[in-house]
């Protein structure tokens, strides 16, 4: 039941900003309106991160992508490559996955059906190479998985391993890893995960390992999108982002093994969340870069432009997709993706059509490329960088969110720093009181969801039913795992693992250990049991 | 609004840790005064465990994808506690729906409102 007299409303942004009817320059903070002289590419980059925006660097257009067995899974990512997709990501299944299991640990095989529903099955560098089939890895950027902290060294390890097969200098290797503290602490709380401050440690090696060895590759990305779709509104999201990135240059300074520089610029490829709020979402990717050359700059004195320069790839909200009248979605991505693009992000992926039914389908995925395509080659919108600059309103609000968001970024200091925050229950209690919010607004008409809470007959023809994967993803799987342990040399598997297990408890970096692994053709779980043997299990602070 | 000690266990039957859904309903239904016990992520046999331990009157599921796991986890505890009543919520695809309904389950797809969910609680322990 919606509000049926806009006079009756309270007026204010999806993150609770007060709004004016409308605004005017006495509106823009004097300390913003000196920022608003600097042209794009140049910092504080409110502007934009490049001068010559979409006409020299168009976004790419970027989407997660994986289910069944590897083949099924290399099969849609070139097609996604085919239908324009200008990068790929690859992603594991998160039964196996995310847990470090093989899929004939038992808490995978009670839940055999669900295997590859998620991502394809990989737990040797023999599927990671069938996923990679033919994909253009030195031209392309991929994305390698391991989304979920501790699986990130295998998925990195593996994917380099397949490159180095195949001739590839690890050196101009392009792409990136993710490894992300919002989704493994926060988001998408697994069963069994190792304690943040082995995350950490795990996230400082493969950082300096790239520095060591691939310098073109970002070695993690930190999603503000996890948080936010779990609740986080735009400045939290923004404020925990730099107190996640603040713990990754407090763990390399400590170190003394890299220039602090170095990891600053390991940090500065970011992902943030789309939602529906048009203009309060294109501000927040606007204060995230100048946010960025503020932390830098106060905190740690760099100010080298090539390192203050955040880039942002952006997700629309999955959580904004309705179950109901799913066309509607169509409608959803594109307008959040134009948030983005106003907002000048360097990377989008678009949620599916029907994100909330399933993973997507092949149309789902083409209509989410195609949303992109027609954004960027029918509207203009790459003819001029940073449309939106100098409105009063979304300078106002720029600067509003930039403001709060460093409050709520010293709420985290105050709370212990952001791992405190993860390991305490206080982020996912910030998030919780969101979500109850949000259903609270929904029952009272403050919010309105077309489809869900107003205007629910559905007239369309055309019935979504949801994609559902491929069924022998598990048996494959298990036939192909017993492969591997039937026919490795069995004398260097054995050895690899135990070099791995040795570095894993003497604390120096395990990428190379790892590197060796994969190589060996040690598989996930036997890597996922000598976590659990040395780091033991993440308290989790809620129930899940 | 008497709940009269009615227990309700939550379960979610796949790895995929997503506990915002299942957190915010069993909040909605401890403030409508039901008592509910979270077990989590839990194997098809550890929900009939807790099913049978906690003497419960009603389970609640949170599935996703496939739903073959949440039809197995539902088919045993039919057979240890056939009088408790099921419903399930998440991310489940329109086909699956109705193979579950069939089975005389009640879901709640997303968008589902939080009042809908505890009405449903309500009458299936028999306060309505």
């Amino acid at each position: 039941m919606s509000v049926d007299n806009n006079k009756d409303r309270e007026w204010k942004s999806a993150s609770g900003l007060p709004l004016q009817p409308f605004y005017s320059e006495r509106d823009v903070p004097p300390e913003h309106r000196e920022r608003m002289s600097s042209d794009p590419g140049e910092a504080p980059f409110q502007r934009g991160a490049h001068p010559g925006g979409y006409r020299t660097k168009p976004w790419r257009i970027f989407q997660l992508s994986g289910f069944g067995k590897p083949e099924d899974e290399n099969e849609r990512i070139r097609f996604l490559l085919e239908q324009g997709e200008t990068g790929f990501i690859m992603e594991h299944d998160r039964n196996t996955g995310d847990h470090c299991y093989n899929v004939d640990h038992p808490d995978v095989v009670a839940r055999r059906e669900d295997v590859g529903l998620t991502g394809a099955v990989m737990q040797s560098v023999r599927d990671i190479d069938i996923c990679m089939k033919d994909l253009p890895l030195a031209t392309s950027f991929g994305h390698a998985g391991g989304a979920v902290v501790q699986h990130a060294p295998f998925a990195l390890a593996g994917y380099w391993t397949v490159a180095r097969h195949r001739g590839l200098d690890l050196a101009k290797l392009p792409g990136t890893g993710q490894s992300d503290f919002f989704l493994t602490y926060l988001g998408c709380v697994t069963k069994q995960q190792i304690p943040t401050r082995d995350g950490l440690r795990f996230n400082a090696d493969i950082m300096e390992f790239c520095d060591k060895h691939l310098p073109r590759w970002v070695p993690v990305s930190i999603a503000g999108y996890n948080g936010a779709d779990t609740g986080l509104n735009a400045y939290q999201e923004l404020g925990a982002l730099f107190a996640n990135a603040v713990e990754y240059l407090e763990e390399i300074k400590r170190r003394k093994t890299m220039p602090l520089e170095n990891a600053a610029r390991a940090c500065s490829g970011v992902n943030f969340r789309a939602s529906m709020d048009l203009f309060e979402e294109a501000s927040k990717m606007r204060a995230a870069r100048l946010m960025w050359v503020q932390l830098l700059e106060r905190r740690y004195g760099i100010t080298n432009p090539k390192v203050a320069n955040l880039r942002i790839h952006c997700v629309t909200a999955g959580s904004r997709m309705t179950y109901q009248q799913p066309l509607n979605n169509i409608v959803r991505g594109t307008v959040m993706a134009l948030a983005a693009a106003l907002g000048g992000v360097q990377s989008l992926g678009v949620s599916g059509y029907d994100e909330a039914l399933s993973i997507p389908s092949e149309h789902a995925h083409q209509m989410s490329v195609r949303i992109q395509q027609i954004l960027q080659e029918e509207t203009n919108i790459q003819s001029v960088t940073d449309p939106l600059g100098g409105s009063y309103y979304v300078e106002a609000l720029t600067a509003e969110l930039v403001e709060r968001a460093w409050g709520f970024f010293e709420e985290i200091q105050e709370q212990g720093g952001f791992l405190a925050t993860l390991d305490s229950g206080w982020l996912h209690e910030r998030a919780a009181e969101n979500q109850s919010e949000d259903f609270r607004q929904q029952e009272s008409g403050e919010q309105v969801i077309i489809g869900v809470t107003d205007h629910q007959d559905d007239i369309s023809p055309f019935e979504v039913d949801g994609f559902m994967g491929v069924d022998d993803a598990y048996d494959v799987a298990l036939a192909r795992l017993q492969e591997v342990r039937r026919t490795r040399r069995e004398a260097g598997a054995s050895q690899a693992l135990k070099e791995l297990e040795r570095v894993c408890r003497d604390g120096s970096n395990i990428m190379p250990a790892m590197m060796d692994a994969l190589e060996s053709e040690v598989t996930l779980g036997e890597i996922g049991d000598v976590y659990r043997s040395v780091f033991g299990d993440w308290a989790t602070p809620i129930q899940t | 609004m008497n709940t009269a000690g009615k227990r309700i266990l939550m379960a979610k039957t796949g790895l995929d840790g997503h506990w915002r859904g299942p957190t915010v309903v069993a909040k909605a239904l401890r403030d409508a005064g039901f008592e509910v016990i979270m077990i989590g992520m839990a194997r098809p046999e550890e929900v009939v465990q807790a099913s049978v331990d906690e003497d419960v009157d009603l389970v609640g599921l949170n599935i996703g994808g496939h739903v073959d796991v949440a039809v197995r986890a539902i088919g045993m505890v039919r057979e240890s506690r056939p009088e408790v009543p099921i419903f399930v919520g998440g991310v489940v695809p329109p086909h699956a729906r109705r193979k579950l309904e069939a089975l005389g389950v009640e879901v709640y797809p997303p968008g589902s409102q939080l009042p809908d969910i505890v009405a449903a609680a309500r009458r299936l322990t028999g306060l309505a």
